[in-house]
């Protein structure tokens, strides 16, 4: 029927925002909850443990920071060649210190971490809590009076909101120290000097954009992870769909994140 | 001897979409009682069960256990009605990042600030109630199946409960063992005084451990008494379960068609 | 009844004596007596007749008792367990692991 074929889109539609807000308000319930529980849980019985949350730090930070540096590394020697090629053509080479430092504070250092970490530590969550809830090991930790939110979903929010950040001061150094690298002997001054030529090009804002994007980074990577691994069903096939989904979903919201934070704080 | 109901669920209905799965459930069980509910597959015990464990909230009908309605109580009370209560899952539901032992202990590291040493010997008697003694440092991964089910077993006894679920206890165990878990079950009642229930499928072990069986069928609940009386009903579905008859497929010429060519719905 | 544990010294023996619904809300002070007696007297009996229930908690305390009595080369016994205790303790073989005897005087012999 004709008018079936306009109101089968339109309804899948309606449902596909439906679910979409639902998603949404159960992401949100679970950062609420999180946060209520590592302040208040212990006077309820519900104590987030620091011995999980530092397992986690372990996980989501300390194990990430080899494959943060190199990665950040080899794109802030990437950018210095792009600004030093892209400058050299209108004779303003002593301004690739400024755009580097710049462009990696405010914005690659952060984002480059997210995407790593989104990959790494996103999925796992989303894997993790997956075959738990396959398994029945979050019904079991209900009926033993453990709110799974609480055990699973607080220390890893908390994690990744120290761990982040930090990341991404490590990635920021590194990216200029690879720039450091090329552009210095182009620009005939040590890389040292370069350095300190990128210190005083920073102001404190350039650094809170970056740390401020990657405090945003680390609850949407945490919150899609933990909600699409709470969310499976269907066995292990519906594991690794959801962990799949967790990468996808986390690295697009964070770009689009990204970009927003960048027209508003750049207005 | 108090007369207080442990469950107590009453006219609970539950509906999964426009499927309607329990059809006004009435469920009591006393102290001390062990139940056995029995039904084919896809009868609603599971979804029963879970009801029991307040995992699924009642939207019709209401559900006390220990006298708490577990709907209406608050998350403190939820937390003490939990203690007061242990689950051994069917496929174990053992948290696979922690040793056996860990994971026995769990409940009293969360729920007790019992010094270190007791929560250490507590845990490994249970192991030892299970005949698992000295398995405590191995990974579940480690396990067979049946220990698996024993381990669960000794995390949901860890804390003493009340009251006692159990899904499948011998689905996929050898003779010997599930013999012994039949065993163990009723002296976990005698010496422990614990309510038991538990979801089965194999009519030797209910019958041996059962004060009272209940028969579901298709969301119905076509009876609930002794044993004696269960095996001696004349339901016809009852006595196709007990000597494992196929049933009879009643067969409705307009239904069987609709459902045959009938447009999916998305 | 009412739950109690109170300590007796006899000649060179210490009788616990315990008596009641041993559970977690109170089986730690149970615990502390008997090592304290453990800690007074070089042997140690713990009187159970009057025990109508006892949860792993309690059991644990005894089984804790009897492990550090052996360290010490002290003796330990449990006196009279009445048929719940028994039972519970059947539940883990404990009643082949620890020493059972029927009356205080037997602790020592
Ligand atoms: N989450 C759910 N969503 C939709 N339908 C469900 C859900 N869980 C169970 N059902 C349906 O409810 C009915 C009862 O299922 P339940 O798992 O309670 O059966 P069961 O008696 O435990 O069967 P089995 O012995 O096979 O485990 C089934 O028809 C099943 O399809
Ligand atoms: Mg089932």
């Amino acid at each position: 029927m004709a008018l079936d074929a306009i109101l089968k889109p339109i309804n899948r539609l309606g449902r596909g925002t439906a679910s979409a807000l639902a998603e949404l308000g159960y992401a949100g319930a679970i950062l609420v909850e999180s946060v209520y529980f590592a302040l208040v849980g212990w006077r309820h019985g519900q104590p987030v443990r620091p011995a999980a949350i530092v397992e986690q730090m372990r996980q989501v930070g300390i194990d990430a920071i080899p494959i943060v540096l190199l990665l950040s590394f080899t794109v802030g020697l990437m950018l210095g060649i792009q600004f030093v090629s892209a400058f050299s053509e209108f004779n303003a080479e002593s301004q690739v210190v400024m755009a580097v430092a710049k462009s990696v504070t405010r914005e690659f250092g952060a984002l480059i971490t997210g995407i790593l970490v989104a990959g790494r530590s996103g999925s796992a969550f989303a894997a993790r809590i997956g075959s738990m809830n396959v398994s029945q090991e979050v019904d079991a930790l209900y009926v033993i009076g453990i709110e799974p939110v609480r055990y699973l979903a607080a220390p890893a929010l908390v994690a990744m909101l120290v761990m982040l950040p930090t990341l991404t001061v490590l990635a920021n150094t590194a990216a200029i120290v690879g720039a450091a690298l090329y552009c210095a002997p182009v620009l005939e001054v040590s890389p040292v000097v370069y350095i300190i030529q990128t210190l005083h090009a920073l102001e404190m804002r350039d650094i809170w954009e970056g740390l401020s994007k990657s405090v945003v980074f680390a609850v949407i990577i945490t919150l899609v992870g933990i909600s699409t691994g709470f969310g499976v069903t269907g066995g292990a096939e519906g594991v690794g769909r959801a962990t799949t989904r967790a990468v996808v979903l986390s690295i697009t919201l964070l770009v689009v994140a990204d970009m927003v934070f960048s027209f508003f704080l750049n207005r | 001897m108090d007369a207080e109901p442990v469950i107590d669920v009453q006219r609970l209905n539950v509906w999964f979409g426009k499927r309607h799965i329990l059809h006004d459930v009435d469920f009591r069980v006393m102290p001390g009682e062990i139940r056995v509910i029995m039904g084919g597959s896809g009868s609603g015990k599971s979804t029963l069960l879970r009801h029991l464990l307040g995992l699924l909230k009642p939207r019709s009908g209401s559900v006390r256990i220990l006298g708490t309605d577990i709907a209406a109580a608050s998350s403190a009370e939820v937390l003490r009605l939990r203690r007061q209560m242990g689950v051994s899952f069917q496929g174990g539901a053992l948290f696979t990042s922690m040793t056996v032992g860990e994971n026995v202990a769990l409940p009293l590291r969360e729920h007790t600030d019992l010094d270190e040493n007791t929560v250490r010997i507590m845990s490994r008697l249970k192991l030892e109630v299970v005949n698992l003694g000295g398995f405590q440092d191995l990974m579940p991964s480690q396990l067979s199946g049946g220990m698996v089910k024993r381990a669960a077993l000794a995390r949901a006894i860890v804390m003493d409960p009340k009251l006692l679920f159990f899904d499948e206890p011998s689905a996929g165990l050898d003779p010997v063992v599930s013999a012994e878990l039949d065993e163990l079950i009723l002296q976990l009642r005698d010496a422990m005084r614990m309510s038991i229930i538990v979801v089965t499928h194999e009519l030797e072990s209910a019958f041996k451990i059962a004060d009272t069986i209940t028969v579901l069928d298709r969301g119905h609940i076509l009876m609930t008494g002794p044993v004696a009386a269960v095996r001696a009903s004349d339901n016809e579905r009852i006595q196709d379960l007990l000597n494992r008859r196929p049933r009879k497929v009643e067969v409705d010429t307009d239904e069987y068609l609709r459902r045959l060519t009938e447009a999916e719905v998305d | 009844m009412k739950n109690e544990c109170t300590t007796e010294a006899r000649d060179g023996l210490h009788l616990v004596k315990v008596a009641g619904e041993v559970d977690l809300s109170w089986s730690q002070s149970i615990r502390k007596a008997v090592l304290d007696a453990l800690g007074r007297a070089p042997a140690v009996g713990v009187d159970l007749s009057a025990v109508t229930y006892i949860d792993s908690s309690g059991i644990a305390a005894l089984v804790e008792g009897f492990q550090s009595a052996r360290g010490k080369g002290q003796k330990f016994a449990l006196v009279a367990a009445s048929p719940q205790v028994r039972a519970v303790l059947q539940l883990a073989r404990l009643d082949r692991v620890f020493p059972m005897v029927d009356t205080a005087e037997a602790v020592t012999s």
